[in-house]
């Protein structure tokens, strides 16, 4: 697994682990919804305490909370379930509230058959920020799961290549997006320009991608097409 | 090792044979080795700084000499914390911020996140400054494509179609400058209206230019539509069926073209898009060819699209009066207390939006654009989230350019129609 | 030290006459030579666009045939370094890309301008973030600043005719400074930690707003071991 905050003796970084919040605060939702949607209906009674809580934000989009434990099977119902058939993953994405507050992961989904959308989100507790992949679902989620990771250090587990995909490879200062994240970022100027000096630019090339070219490799069967690219990158 | 025989039809030069005559004879076949599969691959890296990757994307390419066995896309060499300085604006400070993301097409952005933030404070703009809104969408969508339409040209080979398309991308300046002083960065909105109206004339000169463009959209398509070169360039190129690009997540014209009419103008309408008449281009093949002739007939659709608004044009005011964003009058403010005290507040909070998120998808010129704001009732977002068509388009790279020549990869990415900009943020 | 021997301003001596190609001295010669190669040089200028974001799409524009730099001999894009006479940095450049352009800068071979134009690649622009280079010229060092957001063509093409003056002013007696160039300092930052801290200190109040209220200290976690200005 590519580097995460907790790793090395340079950790502590997060607010939570350096004991300057109270982690696992009670999740920040609005009020339930007061009309129904298909979708959660058939959640309701497919799922049962699974489903978590159902608002409508901003007059007609209905959001709804999950059980992150559940996350796939829910997920995978909603895409493959011929009245539900949210076969366009819209995006991933996640919120964080600070404070200790829990991180949401929101999934925004679109069904072209049905014309509805849905918003479906999981908490994830600071002291437990793990969920499962949805990259077998949806290729969408490839790169946007990687974003998340590197972004806010939501660990997807099961997704093929989760490494960091906007801020360098080693980058060292955490996650940004996190709230406890200052603006311009925990080291100084100077310390930032020394570091991405500093390295060597073949440095940026991991190293699987060095090992390309240094021994003989089979060409795959045309049939195969390129099926194994996402599962080859590391 | 196997060997096989080669045999060459080519004679050597005459020279004098036994009987002193001239003789040609035929050189003897050799033995020549198989060449033996699996030989090397050579690693090449394309970019971050190279004028064929539209901006600093890094590809990194595993070669068999010249075809692309494997690429793997890097990006974040522009990322510039959008998002996180978001979180620390104002709703009205992120307006310029949205500019700067797709620096080709800045109004459809400026319209699109203060469309999300109105949805979510519940504010409905003006006619007017709807029908203003959808011609500024599609003049960028215009001006999107004609910046797509002269770099991919030039990526397959051919100048002049850039020279033309930046012509016309002047005229489209112009009337940018006119209406918001900037020439790009036009943060031409605010929530609940636009930073001003049209100056006088501005229709009429908007006009102007969509009954010429058509005549720079054939000669272009003269050019290139039917020319062999981009033919052999262009079709059956980065091929990708309807199941797979709906799976992969792609968006826009390049979903268009696998044959899936999905546009959010006609399947969420937005501002009256229903009552437009415009058709949305479909393609069969999902090839490169097939992606350029759906942004061609985009150009022309948005064409008839602006002429319909500018025809229907309401008059009344822009901004609308909602006492939550609108500030005070003057006179106002000079004689009563609680008109003061309000535009003090509006002017040094600025304006609040109720706890909540909101989701809001729109129809960009690169593809789906969704701005995802989330608030807790405060001036400033606890979250801003654009999910950039380009990002999902380039992350399907690896699967279309695979099994193709290097010079078929460059002309993917350009038929993809990416702006980094956006993809990094 | 001879009778003819000066001192000249900030060391060195000069001798009033030490042949055509007098060390210090102008000489008509000199001057004539400096002239044509000055001519040749600045009117034959190969940009090497390192465009990055919206600066780069007004770079585009100022190449394209309403603005045209092609009337300057600026027509041909060396997209290569090593072929490049004045890099033009156009945009924000992040952290992740400071070593990519400090490396295209290392390649050009000297004579070599560089242009930094916009107002994030002279100071960081809107971004005090935590990715962006607050000016690159804390990486490479920089001939002439262009503000705007973005510039101008006309603007880049000002700047541009700035980099032809100093160009034009240059003297092949002074090579030895103009075009002096550390090997060793190749792929290092060009600005020392104290300059970066001096150039890059936030400074106005847009930086240290919180989220919640107005002027307020940016709402976040301090631990000692943060080494922050």
């Amino acid at each position: 697994m590519a580097d995460s905050p907790s790793s090395g003796p340079a950790s502590g970084f997060d607010a939570v682990e350096a004991g300057l919040v109270a982690p696992d605060l009670p999740a920040l939702r609005g009020e339930a919804a007061t009309s129904s949607h298909p979708s959660v209906e058939a959640l309701r009674a497919r799922f049962g305490d699974a489903v978590l809580h159902h608002e409508i934000c901003s007059g007609d989009q209905h959001v709804v909370y999950v059980e992150p434990s559940q996350n796939f099977e829910i997920l995978s119902f909603l895409k493959d379930d011929e009245s539900q058939h949210y076969e366009f993953l819209s995006d991933v994405t996640a919120v964080d509230f600070g404070g200790g507050h829990p991180i949401q992961v929101v999934y925004q989904l679109w069904s072209l058959v049905h014309k509805r959308q849905l918003r479906v989100k999981c908490e994830l507790p600071l002291s437990g920020l793990k969920i499962r992949s949805v990259e077998p679902l949806w290729k969408t989620a490839d790169w946007l799961e990687r974003e998340v990771f590197d972004l806010f250090g939501v660990e997807f587990e099961g997704h093929p290549d989760l490494r960091r995909i906007l801020m360098p490879d080693n980058y060292a200062e955490g996650h940004p997006l996190r709230k406890d994240f200052p603006l311009r970022g925990r080291f100084s100027r100077a310390e930032q320009t020394r570091r991405a000096l500093s390295h060597n630019v073949e440095d940026f090339y991991i190293s699987a991608e060095m090992e390309i070219g240094r021994e003989p490799q089979v060409i795959p069967p045309a049939s195969e097409g390129s099926a194994g690219a996402f599962e080859e990158e590391r | 090792m196997a060997t096989r025989t080669v045999e060459f039809n080519v004679s050597r030069a005459p020279e004098l044979g036994a009987s002193g005559g001239l003789s040609q004879a035929p050189l003897l076949p050799i033995e020549s080795p198989e060449p033996s599969l699996g030989s090397e691959h050579m690693l090449l890296n394309v970019g971050p700084q190279h004028p064929a990757t539209h901006g600093v994307l890094r590809l990194v390419c595993e070669l068999d000499g010249e075809t692309v066995m494997k690429v793997i896309p890097h990006i974040g060499y522009l990322h510039s914390g959008f998002e996180k300085l978001g979180e620390y604006r104002s709703w009205n400070q992120i307006v310029p911020l949205t500019d700067r993301m797709d620096y080709l097409a800045p109004l459809i952005y400026n319209c699109a996140y203060v469309m999300s933030v109105e949805k979510l404070m519940g504010i409905e703009v003006t006619e007017r400054c709807k029908v203003v809104r959808v011609i500024l969408m599609e003049l960028d969508r215009i001006f999107g494509h004609l910046l797509w339409l002269g770099t991919t040209a030039i990526d397959v080979g051919a100048f002049t179609p850039f020279l033309y398309a930046f012509q016309e991308r002047e005229k489209i300046y112009k009337l940018h400058e006119a209406l918001t002083g900037a020439r790009i960065t036009t943060s031409a909105t605010r929530v609940g209206g636009m930073m001003a109206d049209l100056p006088e004339g501005w229709a009429e000169a908007c006009r102007r230019f969509v009954d010429e463009l058509p005549r720079t959209v054939d000669e272009v398509e003269y050019l290139l539509t039917t020319n062999a070169i981009h033919l052999g360039r262009a079709q059956d190129i980065g091929v990708i069926s309807a199941e797979d690009a709906i799976n992969y997540g792609f968006t826009g014209p390049n979903l268009r073209a696998s044959g899936v009419p999905y546009d959010i103008r006609k399947d969420r309408p937005y501002y009256d898009y229903e009552t437009y008449d415009f058709e949305v281009p479909v393609g069969e093949h999902g090839d490169c060819y097939d992606r350029y002739l759906v942004r061609m007939d985009e150009i022309r659709q948005s064409i008839g699209i602006i002429k319909q608004a500018l025809d229907r044009l309401p008059g009344g005011p822009i901004n609308v009066e909602d006492p939550r964003i609108s500030l005070p009058s003057k006179t106002d403010c000079m004689s009563d207390m609680e008109s003061m005290i309000h535009h003090f507040k509006l002017i040094t909070e600025g304006i609040h939006a109720p706890a909540g998120d909101s989701w809001l998808s729109v129809e960009a010129s690169k593809g789906e654009l969704g701005m995802y704001v989330v608030s807790d009732g405060g001036t400033k977002p606890v979250r801003w989230r654009v999910r950039p068509p380009s990002f999902v388009n380039i992350s399907v790279l690896p699967k279309l350019a695979e099994g193709h020549l290097m010079s078929d990869l460059i002309m993917i990415n350009a038929s993809l129609d990416i702006v980094l900009g956006e993809i990094d943020r | 030290m001879g009778l003819n021997d000066r001192t000249l301003p900030g060391g060195g001596t000069s001798r009033a006459s030490a042949g055509i190609f007098g060390a210090g001295t102008p000489t008509f010669l000199t001057t004539k030579v400096d002239f044509v190669v000055n001519w040749a040089r600045r009117n034959s200028l190969w940009p090497m666009p390192f465009g990055t974001a919206c600066c780069a799409i007004e770079m585009m524009a100022a190449a394209a045939s309403n603005f045209d730099i092609s009337r300057f001999g600026m027509e041909r894009m060396s997209f290569s370094p090593r072929q490049a006479d004045v890099l033009i940095c156009a945009g924000r450049v992040p952290y992740k890309l400071a070593p990519v352009l400090r490396r295209i800068w290392d390649q050009m071979p000297q004579p070599k301008w560089s242009i930094s134009m916009g107002a994030c690649a002279s100071s960081g622009g809107v971004f005090d973030t935590y990715t962006m280079v607050q000016g690159i010229d804390t990486i490479i060092p920089v001939d002439v600043y262009i503000p705007g957001c973005p510039p101008r063509p006309e603007s880049l093409i000002y700047g541009l005719m700035m980099v032809q003056e100093k160009i034009r002013g240059e003297r092949l007696a002074e090579h030895h400074i103009n075009r002096a160039e550390d090997p060793a300092a190749a792929g290092r930052p060009r600005a020392s930690e104290f300059e970066i801290q001096g150039l890059t200190g936030p400074f106005g109040n847009s930086t240290h707003q919180n989220r919640i209220s107005g002027l307020v200290q940016t709402d976040r976690v301090d631990r000692p071991e943060d080494r922050l200005p």
